[in-house]
């Protein structure tokens, strides 16, 4: 999503609401499903996600279009409020054992596409905190590399390597369970 | 079962495993943010709670703004502050003249000075014309001896014995000190005065300058006093009367007694009827006329006293001399020295401001890049 959130701030407040707005529509559950599968609670998912929206309302003036996407600053909101929270319960962030409520299995599903689901969620448990982190921003928050490096911090090239490593691992974990 | 075909495939499953919100969630968080995430504090529901909710939602930016202006605002304020409450030159320099004038004593002085009561202070110096005198009038002697028929303070005296004595400080540009000085000489002919000391020195602001002792006959000191005056800039001016009617009705007196007695011993010689007796009268007559001659010699100063005025007189030239010229002609270029005086005013205000913040907000910067440091650090650490 290109686009400024603030530069209109100060010269026309409705425009940056709209921006704001327009980013809120397109990333409200792009966001919940990170945080949820960073926080692995869906009321904590809750609490956080609408934390992280409320701050970046907060800070949209201080948005600096030049620094990077719009989805990636708030990204790197939800990402801070959430590790916040784990931090705050003393929990370490696992994406093993997702939650049993965050993995639906449709009950018209056959019992072979449900034990391919349950199998993927298995190996998603066996890939360290990081690489969870990075299949959650890329698959379940749909953000781009540039996106992802610039909310994890590392360069793009080296975001898209790491996300290589762990799309890889969690197909071999796969190819184990299966 | 069969395995993922390819990372398409798992791709396409992991999507599946994509957790979603509840619908009602989403709703109320739709709400939140088209109400713009309303703040609760403690002012909420009081009068101030509106202003602050729109102070709150102020951007940085406005934030900086307003707090920048209302810095501005505190240090205008404050500079008027100090520059109203700083002592004003000129007035500074006349109050200290008065308080180092010390009364020229004798053994005539009546011991009681009076400073006339004249404005010290540049611009209102035309009003002290004569106030000298009146307050003259009022010169008590304390140590008139009680056996003067006029009591100890020669009240019943006809006619009062008042010396005068002045200061003055003219202000003025390094250029115009010989100037000046010339025309002090002019206006000291003109009052028929006496120039007992004078120097003149020139160089830059602070250091050109000139100091006239001048005697000027009393009955035209006012005068002469005007005419310094219109020189230049009176920066100070301080007038001062010493009645000095008691010593000198007594030493009349005295003179007086001392000359009958000496007719007395005359007569007393002419008299005499051996040369014993007449060497005697003329010891004592000689012992008396050295009495009479000193008595008069002293009368003669109390006179000279009476009749000619001291003053002194300087030209002073740098911050004391500027000072004087705001009160007189003010221009553009006493503008020019107002708002640099303003200007430094602000600056050391400003200095002294930064002086005090800028340490604090150091403090506190340092403060919060190590508090910003431990915080992601200790984020990390929760991914770890």
């Amino acid at each position: 999503m290109n686009g400024t959130l603030v530069a209109t701030t100060e010269e026309a407040p409705r425009e940056a609401d709209i921006a704001f707005d327009r980013l809120y529509r397109s990333s409200r559950d792009d966001v919940y499903a990170y945080v949820a599968s960073l926080v692995r609670d869906p009321a904590a998912a809750e609490d956080v996600t609408a934390t992280a929206f409320e701050r970046a309302y907060r800070k949209r003036s201080r948005f600096d279009p030049s620094r990077g996407e719009p989805r990636a600053w708030l990204f790197g909101i939800a990402r801070n409020a959430a590790l916040d929270e784990l931090r705050r319960r003393g929990r370490q962030a696992e994406l093993a054992a997702e939650p049993v409520d965050l993995v639906t299995v449709p009950a018209h599903e056959s019992a072979e596409a449900s034990e391919r689901r349950l199998a993927l969620t298995a190996a998603l448990a066996t890939l360290g905190t990081r690489e969870r982190e990075l299949i959650a921003l890329k698959f379940f928050a749909g953000l781009a590399n540039a996106e992802i490096a610039a909310v994890v911090g590392v360069s793009e090239s080296n975001a898209g390597t790491k996300l290589h490593r762990a799309v890889s691992k969690l197909r071999e974990a796969c190819d184990g369970a299966l | 079962m069969e395995p993922f075909r390819d990372d398409d495939d798992l791709i396409a499953e992991l999507g599946a495993l994509r957790p979603t919100p509840r619908p009602a969630f989403a709703a109320e968080l739709d709400e939140r943010v088209a109400a713009g995430f309303p703040r609760r504090s403690w002012l909420t529901g009081t009068p101030l709670g509106p202003r602050f909710a729109r102070l709150w939602s102020l951007p940085p930016r406005r934030l900086i703004l307003s707090g920048g202006a209302a810095t501005l605002a505190a240090i205008a304020v404050a500079t008027v502050v100090v520059a109203v409450s700083e002592p004003e030159a000129g007035h500074y320099v006349a109050t200290q003249s008065s308080q180092e004038a010390k009364p020229r004593g004798g053994e005539e002085s009546s011991g009681i000075q009076f400073d006339a009561p004249v404005p010290t202070v540049t611009g209102h110096v035309g009003s002290s014309r004569g106030d000298s005198s009146a307050s003259a009038a009022a010169g008590i002697g304390s140590t008139g001896s009680s056996t003067t028929g006029t009591g100890p303070f020669a009240s019943r005296a006809g006619h009062r014995e008042v010396e005068r004595s002045a200061e003055m400080v003219l202000g003025a540009e390094p250029t115009e000190v010989a100037d000046d000085a010339a025309k002090v000489f002019d206006a000291v002919h003109a009052a028929d005065g006496i120039v007992l000391s004078s120097s003149v020195s020139g160089g830059a602001a602070g250091d050109a300058g000139a100091r006239f002792d001048l005697l000027i006959p009393s009955a035209k000191l006012s005068d002469a006093l005007a005419d310094f005056s219109a020189i230049d800039a009176v920066v100070s001016r301080r007038e001062a009367t010493d009645d000095i009617t008691a010593p000198t009705v007594r030493l009349g007196e005295h003179l007086r007694d001392s000359r009958a007695k000496i007719d007395g011993l005359l007569v007393q010689l002419a008299g005499a009827n051996s040369d014993g007796e007449r060497a005697e009268v003329e010891a004592e007559l000689s012992a008396e006329r050295r009495h009479a001659a000193s008595l008069r010699s002293r009368l003669t100063k109390l006179d000279r006293r009476a009749n000619l005025s001291r003053v002194s007189l300087r030209i002073e030239t740098g911050a004391a001399a500027a000072s004087s010229h705001e009160g007189s002609d003010w221009g553009i270029g006493d503008a020019l020295g107002d708002a640099g005086h303003i200007l430094a005013i602000a600056a050391g205000v400003t200095i002294v401001g930064l002086a005090v913040v800028g340490p604090l907000a150091l403090i506190a910067l340092l403060a919060w890049l190590a508090n910003r440091t431990r915080l992601r650090r200790a984020r990390e650490r929760t991914l770890a």
